[in-house]
């Protein structure tokens, strides 16, 4: 390397905590997670470790060896990435996803950018979050005390309190469960006891210092007392958020790291707070219960931002003087970004010597259209592939198509305001539309069905709740004589089966009585609404459709 | 007590192997004594005996220069030769060697005892400069000078008796010892300056000797005098930290005590004052403690300022393992002697010979891993992992917003890096870098 790095003269002592010290001290702080790990969910939590270990100490061997550099498995954060990684993953996870986990860990993340101290994202936080972007391993968590043999998977997933917090509702566990970690989640996050005892050890150690984990956790259990939902004690409320899900691990372990926090005190308080802040983002408004992982993972990249906002003022100037200094600095800074104004106005060449008048015009043109010949051809040719588009398409019979849809679902569903098409199918159902309103909460389903009416098959759509009565009836096609059947289809002809359900008789009990002049029209479209009522309370959601017809 | 200083770093203090150990003084006086005439910060002094000449304790043998302190024979006996010996600094430097006739005969020139209650600051100043007193902690910075600079300009006088150096013990010993002496020098300190308020501050490490001075003055009544006892933390005695401790003022970048009203004196030196004063004793002899994991017998002695310090880890019982790293003035901010035969000085205040397993030998560092360690631990604020990475580059911008100048080499960041990187040293090359940089263009 070219650094100069000269010779100690002083101190002549030394803290004895080097970086592998730091680093077995780590280990020995997660010893007690792993310990309550393999006691809720068995053996297995310790052969994954080992595949994890192995796997990303022989990953950076490999990566070390193959691209002849110093060797450095003897600072152990090899160890260190891969126990974390084993750690934050489910007890049910195959064994092959810590080795794609390790290997993108060391590989990717830590040694492409240049090994420990370089990496500007957690290692084993960025192997876990990847492993974690495929949703059927990652999401079923086993119970605790249903422990798993080393190849068994059949694990009995239950959720975790994260899932009740997330709905705003407090999980079934009391809180000494929480506690002790007797829930489900990742192997290593259960137990918030046993990590707040690796948290001790740590700031005993002075291996971490309070400020990171301190503002982090500061920070999730001040707005948490303020955003408990309505009945349910803030403080209760804290303690749930606080030991629930990854939190505790990810400010202990994962957002403590030293290469990826700030090294500067004030940044590394503005760091903790960051992620307290993003992690209740994530927590309360997103699809996901848990944002521990993301959010370390965003904060990671702005160190850099921090570590510069958080240098300690210079001594012996004062608070006053320092923040002048800084916002003088920053406006240094400002006063060197150079703003170019691009030149518009156009100098015509004048004709040099030997060349003929209009010659340098030429060369200007020349090199001008060497310039915007190709933003003139792929602007022509996209021109010309929308023109076709427009030419071969009928937009208005489009247009229109929407229009009709939109106007069917107005009248058999007046209460929807979206519609869409659904998969399922069933017999003497054309279509099978969902209703949906402004929400996104399904109301019903529109059913298109035909049936025979006087002069030939009469089409319409009934409109059915979810409690299976009917909302509307709109009639899209038919071929009835209007003057013999129409008084069957008038507005208020079709509104007498709103509200409906069951089977509508032609007499007796829920009837609708045939409209005189117009029976066999009435009869068609009775028995179509019948029909589109059977279909919706036999419709199978789940993919399978009985359908009989009851005529 | 509400201020405090940011950072620091908490070494083993291992100072349990001398504290109980009282002041000896040495069995046999060295053969030989060399006084160097580079013994102040101000340059060297000139000689006023020359080869032959018969000295006396307490006689002065070198007359100041510009500024600089005097020099006095600590034994009595005949001028050998006036020629290069080892300094403790490094290298050779002319020195006085005066053979010793162990009689200890004393000076008959030596000057009255001054009054304390008519004591006037001209009288002060002069005294003190005729005993040839500097900065006894390690400033070495002639002492007459400052009191001519701060009479009458400060509010807050300081007697530094933290001693946060591990393993050294001979402040403490001195303060268990001769409390009442400093005590009286201090108060005549503050009476001449005209300053208020008088603080000694030690660290929580030295409570026995708290109790001692507090006995004394709950006897005699202590006046301005207060006594401030500290949780030990390095580098609490440095001179700007011991000011941000007792007042909570910072002294500006590039400025002096002076500029915060306040004025620090190393415990030692307020000793060698009241001595001067009261007695009219010179500055010949001072308290230097002898210790670390291979030293025989440790102990705290009273030697004369220019034994050899060859004899006086003889004195000790030599040493009875291999020593890894022989020192002068603490671990912590001391140099490695190259020579033995350097002798004691005016700042010397130990002289620690280091075990291996105590030393802990230079391994190669390690790549940084950015913990942060360093920015926490630095008392005057920088950040030298940054430091680091802008002299990694050459990058000269860089590394003129941050401060190399205000780098006191107090060792705490190469102390604290788990990647042994050698930080202080980095800073100081980066310093160097930088100035050379910035003359070139």
């Amino acid at each position: 390397m070219s650094v100069f790095t000269p010779k100690r003269l002083s101190p002549q002592l030394r803290q004895p905590s080097t970086t592998r010290v730091m680093m077995l001290d780590m280990l020995v702080a997660l010893t007690p997670a792993l310990g309550m790990a393999v006691f809720f969910f068995g053996v297995r939590v310790l052969a994954l470790c080992a595949v994890s270990i192995v796997s990303c100490v022989l990953f950076e061997l490999l990566y070390r060896l193959l691209t002849r550099q110093s060797m450095t498995i003897g600072d152990l954060s090899a160890c260190v990435t891969g126990m974390l990684l084993a750690l934050s993953l489910p007890v049910s996870a195959p064994y092959w996803v810590p080795v794609m986990g390790a290997a993108f860990a060391i590989v990717v993340v830590k040694q492409f950018y240049g090994g420990l101290g370089r990496n500007f994202m957690n290692p084993a936080l960025a192997g876990r979050m990847l492993a974690g972007t495929m949703p059927m391993l990652m999401t079923t968590w086993p119970q605790p005390l249903h422990r798993l043999s080393l190849t068994a998977v059949d694990a009995v997933s239950a959720p975790t309190p994260m899932s009740y917090l997330h709905e705003g509702a407090l999980p079934p566990q009391e809180l000494d469960m929480m506690l002790l970690g007797q829930r489900g989640g990742c192997m290593g996050e259960v137990s918030a006891f046993m990590l707040l005892l690796g948290l001790g050890y740590l700031l005993l150690r002075r291996v971490i210092s309070f400020r990171v984990p301190g503002g982090y956790l500061g920070t999730v259990a001040l707005f948490s007392l303020l955003s408990a939902p309505s009945g349910v004690s803030p403080w209760v409320w804290t303690a749930y958020q606080l030991m629930g899900g990854g939190l505790l691990m990810g400010a202990i372990f994962f957002a403590t790291d030293p290469a990826t926090s700030p090294v500067t005190p004030r940044g590394q308080v503005a760091y903790g707070i960051g992620c307290g802040l993003l992690t209740l983002l994530l927590r309360f408004h997103s699809p996901y219960p848990e944002g521990v992982g993301w959010a370390i993972l965003t904060m990671n990249c702005l160190v850099w931002l921090l570590d510069r906002l958080g240098l300690p003022r210079r001594f012996g100037i004062g608070n006053f003087a320092a923040t002048k200094a800084f916002l003088a600095q920053g406006r240094a800074n400002l006063a060197e970004i150079k703003f170019v104004i691009p030149k518009l106005t156009v100098t015509l060449p004048k004709p040099k010597e030997g060349q003929a008048p209009g010659e340098a015009y030429l060369d200007l043109l020349r090199a001008a259209s060497r310039t915007f010949l190709p933003l003139v051809l792929v602007l022509a040719v996209t021109g010309g592939v929308i023109h076709s588009v427009q030419q071969f398409t009928d937009l208005d019979t489009a247009r229109a198509a929407v229009q009709a849809q939109q106007e069917v679902l107005a009248q058999a569903m007046p209460q929807a305001s979206v519609g869409a098409e659904t998969p399922y199918r069933a017999i003497g159902a054309l279509s099978i539309t969902a209703g949906y309103d402004g929400e996104g909460h399904l109301l019903g389903y529109c059913v298109a069905v035909q049936s025979q009416g006087f002069a030939g098959p009469i089409t319409m759509t009934v409109g059915v709740d979810l409690n299976g009565t009917v909302t509307g009836v709109a009639v899209t096609s038919h071929s009835e004589d209007l003057r013999v059947g129409g008084e069957a289809m008038t507005p208020e002809a079709l509104a007498r089966y709103v509200g409906r359900s069951g089977t509508i008789r032609p007499s007796g009990d829920n009837a609708v009585d045939a409209v005189s002049g117009a029976t066999a029209t009435s009869k068609a479209i009775t028995a179509g609404v019948n029909r589109a009522l059977n279909i919706v309370a036999n419709l199978d959601t789940s993919g399978g459709v009985t359908y009989e017809d009851t005529e | 007590m509400t201020h405090s200083f940011f950072g620091g770093v908490y070494p083993a203090t291992r100072k349990d192997i001398t504290r109980r150990k009282p002041m000896a003084r040495l069995a046999q006086t060295p053969k030989e004594i060399v006084i160097p005439l580079i013994m102040c910060a101000d340059g060297p002094s000139t000689p006023i005996v020359g080869p032959g000449d018969p000295v006396l304790v307490g006689q002065p043998i070198a007359r100041r220069g510009e500024t600089g302190a005097a020099a006095h024979a600590s034994v009595s006996g005949r001028v050998s030769a006036i020629e290069n010996r080892p300094h403790p600094w490094g290298g050779l430097s002319p020195a006085i060697i005066i053979q010793n006739d162990e009689r200890n005969e004393p000076y008959d020139g030596r000057l009255p005892p001054l009054d304390p209650r008519q004591l006037t600051v001209e009288q002060l100043v002069e005294r003190v400069e005729a005993s040839g007193i500097v900065g006894m902690g390690g400033g070495v910075f002639p002492t007459w000078v400052k009191l001519a600079r701060s009479a009458g300009k400060i509010d807050t006088l300081i007697v530094n008796a933290a001693e946060c150096e591990p393993y050294v013990t001979a402040d403490y010993r001195l303060l268990l010892e001769r409390s009442e002496h400093i005590l009286r020098g201090a108060q005549a300190l503050a009476r001449c300056l005209g300053c208020e308020r008088v603080v000694l501050v030690t660290e929580g490490d030295k409570l026995s000797a708290v109790e001692a001075m507090e006995r004394r003055l709950r006897r005699r009544g202590g006046g301005r005098v207060q006594i401030l006892a500290v949780r030990t933390r390095y580098p609490l005695g440095a001179e700007k930290q011991i000011i941000q401790t007792v007042t909570g003022r910072e002294v500006p970048p590039n400025g002096s005590p002076l500029d915060v009203k306040c004025a620090v004196f190393n415990v030692a030196t307020v000793y060698a004052i009241h001595d001067a004063l009261f007695q009219g004793r010179p500055l010949t002899h001072r308290a230097v403690t002898v210790t670390g994991g291979a030293v025989t017998r440790p102990r705290n002695m009273w030697v004369p300022i220019g034994t050899p310090l060859r004899h006086l880890l003889e004195t000790c019982g030599g040493l009875r393992e291999e020593t890894d790293r022989i020192l002068t003035g603490g671990p912590m901010m001391g140099i490695a002697l190259q020579s033995l035969d350097a002798p004691v000085m005016k700042d010397t205040n130990s002289l620690v010979c280091l075990t291996g397993w105590e030393h802990k030998p230079d391994t190669p560092p390690g790549g940084c891993i950015r913990c942060g360690k360093c920015v926490a631990a630095c008392p005057m604020h920088l950040a030298p992992v940054f430091i680091r990475l802008a002299l990694e580059h050459q990058d000269l911008k860089k590394l003129a917003r941050f401060h190399l100048e205000d780098c006191n080499s107090c060792g705490c960041c190469s102390f604290i890096c788990p990647a042994q990187i050698p930080l202080v040293e980095t800073v100081n090359h980066a310093s160097i870098f930088l100035k050379k940089g910035v003359a070139e263009q």
